[in-house]
């Protein structure tokens, strides 16, 4: 007996739901629930319907605070991460004439993937500290006096980590779509007089906007999860919004940091929403 | 007769190649160093660190080296002011092994049925898109959370592996995409023709051919599991893994022990590397032998 | 049996993928035994459809498929025992040709010893012997197309299908696997049905040729029945060689009719027994290109028998054995002369020369 093709099809993604639905569905409802819940302050919960922490989180300036902190963060990580990104993508698929070294330079931008992101991040210490390389560098070189306290525990040391850690996920999408470019399209513009600049605006970046937009997905909802970089790097100074409902989970408010997680889990889905409405990543990368 | 033909062609495409290689662009010397300086920026801190493990007893968090020795590497494993970490390495190896498994197979059915539409296929597309960007603590308090309403301890082998799973495994389709858009239909329709069952097709035609892409999602589940932190963090129960170990020695450890973890978890990474691109080329030196020796 | 085993006979045949509109509609064909037949038409047609639903490949919405008398709609490709080369090949990429080859026989269980013999023998036929071992990807195009037919042909189909099976090659190749494939029919005297949009590829190895347009039949006859005698308009023209006229009936008196048409004054046309003519009908005729002589007016005049449009040169292609002259004449968009080399330069004309295009009243075809 022939299966149909809707019965394949669900049968198929049947294990993928077995772990979505447990794994990804149910926590989201469990996290919707407890911000609905009032807590006794010792860690437990009882069902006393209340909208009155997302009054809390909504009405708090600090929240807005964290959010502009967290965003500003997300926003200058995907300015600089596809710039270097989209920069180093076209010089390898561009430039680089032979197909097996673009493969190896390639590769090498991947190998720091496979390597602990937590380490990546302490590994800035060293160089950007008080005593650290650069100061060194800067102060034997006689261009300043004082050691730059700026570098490290500072909102240039995050974003310094961010861009070290997420630029891959834009390197790999941007090089995939990019080298998918007939560079036949290339030469006939050539031919048909186009310029540099014409090149890059009609065929280049649009051929491209699938894997930049696939790598701001990445970016955008790495950084607007995380709280560990900042924590880390900014030396306890700046907060961010996931280390905010981190600290109530401490003290066990979790009503509270149940609110704000169901709304930065919004506000997260939103900005990919957004992302995807501009590029139809389904149609892009399943053809 | 056609020796003077074949002469002239190898004259004009020897000057066509002189000819380009001679004139580069500037764009791509721009490009070579903006290049290059990513490079630098993205191994150098790394190699700093790896440096620094090796100092002597006296060593600090920073430049300039001070002695040479394993001195920091033997606090590792004595575990003095290092916590559990060799307890935390076997249990995150474990791990990211059942995570790769698992992501693999659950990725390849459905790459395989994402090929085809299917009603409600958007939902499910969307549905994974959404657990892949999904804050991690976010999730982490919910399955926390669940598995305390339903009085079910949390632990690395249950808990964190699902949570982990959530992450992983739209990863892994997301590539397994990639990889299947080489995939031609007729290759499919042709060994049904010839009689072979839908088993044997896949057994015989898909996988070998998608083999390399396989270890490349393997690759991708493995590596996203073993330094996996935001989703871990709420789920792993009392038993740390390797990252949260490293992350607790981050707060408490300012010594270069911290350094020398680096190295090792390094050096384990470059293994597995080792080990899975080892492992894509013997596959392709087999098949080649086979040919050969066959008949 | 009284039908031979590798008849195909398609009745009533449609096919739609969305439910409203139809790749192919009403189809009614009998392909005989060891036939090689060729659909033919432009891409969009149908054609591919049809061998795919033969194949077994894709289900028609409504009608029969027998092959060999037996209703095979629903089977599997391997009970209906045909075999199908795809236009990509298809070739297994991670497996010799040996290996793709014993493909078929591997999966069904053949044991190693038979097998191997099996596919020797058809390494053998196919002259690939000392490609055995490699790759497909280190083969040729032509070597690419022998492995697929090999491939095919282990399976002992009664049918063979092939999707544009000369598409992937380049000319000089495709005119020496064309006749490679006709000589693979002969030896294997199974049924060959072979999909295709180059009409000289039709002509040159069809024992019946089946013209295919939007989804439809519009005619199906041996190759110089098709060439010599086309059915209709668009036959002719997708056939090629032929000159369309159409015009008006004047008189019709016995032997003889008159046509006019809009730019052309009357001229004699045919009446054959088959068709009723009557005056003022509309009606299209075709002239072979090859049928017409050239003559400058003002000479000796139209031969009796024969019949005349005037028109003007507009264009002269050399093309060795035949000249192709190209003519403003009749109110088409082109009348051509193909005039045999030597009799076009015993007195060559040039573009802009007064010419009368001169053919026998009874080599004209009429058109359905």
């Amino acid at each position: 007996m022939k299966l149909s093709r809707n019965m394949t099809g669900w049968l198929n993604v049947t294990p993928l739901l077995a772990v979505l639905v447990p794994f990804f569905i149910v926590p989201i409802l469990v996290v919707s629930v407890a911000s609905v819940m009032q807590t006794d302050g010792y860690g437990g919960m009882f069902m006393d319907f209340t909208l009155g922490k997302y009054l809390d989180v909504a009405t708090s300036a600090l929240t807005y605070n964290l959010y502009f902190a967290t965003i500003k963060f997300a926003l200058l990580t995907l300015v600089f991460s596809a710039f270097i990104g989209f920069w180093v993508a076209y010089f390898l698929v561009f430039h680089v004439r032979s197909k097996l070294i673009a493969m190896g330079l390639f590769l090498v931008c991947t190998v720091p993937f496979w390597t602990s992101n937590i380490i990546r991040m302490i590994s800035w210490i060293p160089l950007l500290g008080k005593e650290g390389l650069v100061n060194q560098a800067l102060l034997g070189a006689g261009l300043i006096h004082q050691p730059l306290e700026f570098l490290l525990y500072s909102s240039f040391a995050v974003v310094v980590a961010y861009v070290h850690q997420l630029t891959i996920f834009m390197i790999v999408p941007i090089f995939n779509s990019m080298a998918r470019i007939d560079k036949r399209v290339i030469e006939a513009a050539l031919d048909a007089g186009a310029g540099r600049w014409d090149i890059m605006r009609m065929i280049v970046i649009p051929m491209s906007k699938s894997g930049i937009a696939l790598g701001a997905i990445f970016v955008v909802s790495i950084v607007m999860g995380d709280f560990f970089v900042v924590k880390v790097m900014s030396g306890g100074g700046t907060a961010s919004v996931v280390g905010a409902f981190y600290e109530d989970i401490s003290v066990l408010q979790y009503p509270t940091a149940a609110a704000s997680a169901v709304i930065l889990t919004i506000i997260v889905m939103l900005m990919v929403a957004v992302i995807l409405r501009v590029v139809d990543i389904r149609r892009e990368i399943t053809l | 007769m056609t020796a003077p033909i074949s002469a002239r062609t190898g004259t004009t495409m020897m000057r066509r190649k002189v000819r380009k290689s001679s004139d580069r662009p500037w764009t791509f010397y721009v490009l070579a160093s903006f290049f290059a300086l990513y490079v630098i920026a993205l191994y150098g801190p790394m190699i700093s660190i790896y440096i620094l493990s090796f100092q002597d007893v006296q060593g600090g968090l920073v430049f300039p080296m001070r002695g040479v020795s394993l001195y920091w590497f033997n606090e590792l494993i004595m575990q003095t002011r290092a916590g559990d970490v060799s307890g935390a390495f076997s249990r995150s190896m474990y791990l990211a092994v059942s995570v790769t498994v698992i992501t693999v197979v659950v990725s390849f059915m459905a790459g395989m049925a994402f090929r085809r539409r299917f009603r409600g296929d958007t939902i499910v597309f969307y549905l994974m898109i959404a657990s892949l960007v999904a804050p991690g603590l976010v999730l982490g308090i919910g399955i926390g959370l669940g598995f305390n309403m339903l009085g079910i301890e949390t632990s690395w082998y249950t808990s964190a592996l699902g949570a982990q799973l959530s992450w992983t495994l739209p990863f892994g389709i997301l590539v397994m995409f990639a990889v299947m858009s080489r995939l031609n239909n007729d290759w499919e329709e042709a060994a049904r023709d010839l009689g072979a069952s839908r088993a044997q097709t896949i057994i015989l035609v898909i996988l070998p051919i998608l083999a390399p892409g396989l270890i490349a999602v393997a690759l991708f589940g493995f590596t996203l599991s073993y330094d996996e932190f935001a989703r871990t963090l709420q789920t792993a129960g009392p038993l740390n893994t390797l990252p949260l170990e490293i992350w607790s020695m981050t707060l408490n450890v300012t010594s270069p022990s911290l350094y020398a973890l680096g190295t090792v978890s390094t050096v384990v990474s470059f293994i597995i590397i080792g080990v899975s691109l080892g492992s894509i080329v013997m596959l392709q030196r087999r098949s080649a032998a086979r040919l050969n020796n066959a008949k | 049996m009284s039908t031979g085993k590798g008849d195909i006979e398609l009745a009533g045949v449609a096919k739609s993928y969305d439910g409203s509109t139809y790749a192919v509609d009403g189809i009614n064909l009998k392909i005989p035994d060891g036939a090689y037949c060729c659909l033919l038409g432009p891409s969009g047609c149908g054609k591919s459809t049809i061998l795919r639903m033969i194949a077994g490949h894709e289900d028609p919405t409504v009608g029969e498929i027998l092959i060999g008398g037996e209703d095979v709609v629903g089977l599997d490709p391997v009970e209906r025992r045909t075999a199908m080369m795809f236009q990509s090949y298809a070739l297994f990429p991670h497996l010799s040709v040996r290996d793709n080859i014993a493909f078929a026989l591997r999966v069904r269980g053949m044991a190693k010893g038979a097998r191997d013999d099996k596919v020797d023998a058809m390494i053998e036929k196919v002259q690939l012997g000392e490609f055995a071992n490699r790759l497909p990807a280190q083969l040729s195009g032509g070597q690419q197309q022998r492995v697929a037919l090999a491939r095919a042909a282990i399976t002992e189909p009664r049918v063979l299908l092939l999707d544009e099976p000369l598409s992937a090659l380049d000319e000089h190749l495709r005119i020496k696997m064309r006749a490679e494939l006709s000589r693979m029919q002969r030896d294997l005297g199974i049924t060959f049905i072979h999909v295709t949009h180059t009409q000289m590829e039709a002509i040159a190895l069809a024992d019946m040729v089946v013209v295919m347009d939007k989804g439809q039949i519009r005619q199906a006859a041996p190759a110089p029945e098709v060439y010599a005698r086309p059915r209709d308009r668009y036959v002719a023209e997708f056939i090629g060689g032929q000159n369309v006229l159409s015009g008006t009936i004047g008189q019709v008196n016995g032997v003889r009719a008159t046509l006019a048409g809009a730019r052309f004054s009357a001229i004699n046309i045919p009446i054959v027994q088959s068709r009723r003519l009557e005056s003022g009908q509309m009606l299209d005729i075709a002239v072979r290109r090859d049928d017409i002589d050239l003559l400058r007016p003002g000479g000796a005049g139209v031969p009796e028998g024969s019949t005349a449009i005037e028109g003007s040169v507009i264009g002269v292609e050399y093309q060795g054995n035949f000249v192709k002259v190209m003519l403003e004449a009749g109110g088409e968009d082109e009348f051509v002369a193909y005039v045999p080399e030597r009799r076009f330069f015993e007195d060559a004309l040039s573009i802009g020369d007064r010419v009368l295009a001169v053919w026998q009243i009874d080599h004209a075809h009429l058109l359905a």
